[in-house]
């Protein structure tokens, strides 16, 4: 007990909320759990001046800011530092921005009527590299799959059919354990397959903003060729 | 525009029968009349605001008054007025301005000025005239019908405007609503006191980010594209995560259904949520609502002590159709499969249902 304690005395953590009641009291149980909290934000903006100087490894980060929004911090803090992780703790939960979220880097999502107990877990696990599903996010991870997958172009990320099915059973509200129990795997073989199907969306999205900032750059160097209006379909 | 071409048609007109005019100076004066004020109105009706009575009153006078100097300046049998048909110009300023009552005034007006002034009407002055008045009524009409369409063009983007800010108020007060709720959960957990306050406030917050994910659902284009006869079944699955324990997942889409197939498999999920809260009580479930082109897929899983073994198989020998049997028979009347799986760690049941219609009832039942 007592190591564990000292290895999460380590954990450095930054909460960034616009409500001063849940930074207070996700900042207080982080600290009574040992945690260190390096830094505290209320806007988007604010958290990424702060970043560089605090430099923690997990930022806590609520969605819905003033001012920059939480998926542009989870971009510019990770571009910042690609080690660092994102814990998203949001309390609406809004699908287009948990997903869009994810795909900018954040490798943890909790709704904030989440219990301390799971918050502290939360920290800790993304903190170890892993990462943090709900049911919820499970779910829109598989659509992004289905979605992305339904022009066939073998540039898009896929899932293999083991990813798929761990995915389904995280969506159906199964725990890590019962799913490596189910599949006859080690609870470090299915936190690797939910890992992969961030870490390939995630890669996917990078891959894409260069693809578009290339387009752009060099259609503002051309002058373009007139073919704005240009669609795929 | 309109006023030029008709300036340029009066004074063609006017050199063309030059050799008719009797009094050249008065002639001369009603023509630089016409060239100075044709510019002059163009300019000042262009602007609605500038669109005074006074101003339109000038406009009408002056036409009318060079209809009716048309006799002296070129004498009593005189066959075109001098302006001819430049009135059109301040008939349609009194038109747009006025509608098809000042339409109809100034046509009046003129038409009265123009049979005035003649010594004997001709088949052709009288069409003239009737034209002059049903033109007038003709452009008063459109003009008021296409300000009213401009108004309602006006007035939806307005509502449009006010439903954007609306949602985005919304938002800032649901998102508000959620944070408080969650709070009072996690007091609730760790005060005994606020336990049943907490206990509400999750029931609560459950069914608001239920609402609000219904309404994302409605929000884009979907409105257009949604048929009478066709449901979303993620709108229409999402009240369930009102119950307690129970959370409805998606894949971030609409799931389009035809209407029948979404409220049989609505009955269907009701029905498998009833059962855990009849014999799990206090167990979670999740459903899972996954669609591909062809295909949707339920997943209903709670993890309660499962079904004991035997209990299906007894009931249907003593021949009573159980809970089970009812759900599979709904689902194969939609053609499709049900399969269910339970242990003591959890039931799980899998719905694959086509997502075309099929035959009303009473299909192929497969197993």
């Amino acid at each position: 007990m007592d190591a564990q304690l000292q290895e999460e005395a380590r954990v450095s953590v930054m909460v960034v909320d616009d409500h001063p009641m849940w930074r207070d009291a996700v900042e207080r149980d982080l600290r009574e759990a040992g945690f260190d909290v390096v830094g505290v934000a209320a806007t988007g903006d604010e958290a990424v001046r702060r970043f560089p100087a605090c430099r923690p490894q997990v930022v806590v980060l609520d969605l819905q800011l003033p001012g920059r929004s939480g998926v542009e911090v989870t971009r510019e803090v990770l571009q910042h530092d690609p080690s660092a992780r994102v814990l998203v703790l949001s309390a609406s939960g809004e699908q287009a921005d948990v997903l869009a979220a994810v795909k900018a880097g954040a490798t943890g999502y909790l709704v904030k009527s989440a219990s301390r107990a799971e918050l502290l877990d939360a920290v800790r696990r993304v903190a170890r590299g892993d990462a943090v599903f709900t049911a919820g996010l499970a779910g829109l991870v598989l659509g992004e799959y289905r979605r992305l997958s339904a022009p066939a172009d073998p540039g898009r990320p896929t899932l293999t059919e083991r990813e798929t099915e761990v995915l389904r059973m995280v969506a159906t509200g199964q725990s890590y354990k019962q799913i490596a129990e189910r599949l006859v795997l080690s609870h470090r073989t299915v936190q690797n397959h939910v890992q992969n199907t961030l870490r390939k969306l995630q890669l996917h999205n990078r891959v894409e903003l260069t693809r578009y900032a290339i387009e752009q750059g060099i259609d503002g160097d051309d002058g373009g060729d007139g073919d704005d209006g240009d669609g795929a379909g | 525009m309109l006023r030029f071409v008709l300036l340029l048609n009066a004074l063609v007109l006017y050199a063309y029968r030059i050799d008719a005019v009797t009094r050249p100076v008065l002639g001369a004066v009603c023509v630089l009349a016409m060239v100075v004020w044709t510019p002059l109105a163009s300019w000042l009706l262009a602007d609605p605001a500038r669109r005074t009575p006074w101003w339109l009153g000038l406009d009408l006078a002056l036409a009318l008054a060079l209809v009716l100097l048309s006799p002296v300046v070129k004498g009593a049998g005189f066959g075109a007025t001098v302006p001819g048909f430049w009135v059109v110009g301040a008939l349609m300023a009194w038109a747009v301005r006025y509608r098809w009552p000042g339409g109809l005034l100034a046509g009046a007006a003129l038409a009265t000025a123009d049979l005035a002034v003649r010594r004997d009407v001709t088949q052709a002055n009288a069409g003239n005239v009737f034209l002059l008045l049903l033109g007038g009524v003709i452009v008063g009409s459109m003009a008021e019908s296409l300000h009213r369409m401009a108004l309602e063009r006006d007035r939806a983007q307005h509502e449009a405007a006010v439903a954007a800010e609306r949602t985005r108020l919304a938002r800032a007060v649901h998102d508000g609503v959620l944070q408080v709720l969650g709070l009072v959960q996690r007091h609730g957990r760790e005060v005994p006191e606020l336990a049943e306050l907490g206990r509400l406030a999750g029931e609560q917050e459950v069914a608001l980010r239920a609402l609000i994910r219904r309404q994302d659902t409605v929000d884009p284009d979907a409105l257009a594209v949604s048929a009478p006869d066709r449901v979303d079944l993620v709108a229409a699955l999402a009240p369930y995560a009102g119950r307690p324990g129970v959370e409805v997942v998606d894949l971030g889409e609409r799931v389009e259904v035809a209407a029948r197939i979404g409220s049989e498999l609505s009955s269907v999920v009701a029905a498998c949520l009833d059962n855990v809260g009849r014999h799990a009580p206090g167990a979670s479930a999740w459903v899972l609502v996954e669609a591909d082109d062809e295909r949707v897929v339920l997943t209903v899983r709670d993890d309660g002590p499962g079904i004991p073994a035997g209990r299906l198989e007894q009931a249907a020998a003593e021949g009573r159709l159980g809970v089970a049997e009812s759900i599979r028979g709904r689902v194969a009347d939609l053609g499709g499969t049900a399969d269910l799986r339970t242990d003591p760690t959890g039931t799980c049941w899998t719905f694959s249902v086509p997502r075309a219609t099929t035959e009303p009832a009473g299909g192929r039942i497969g197993s």
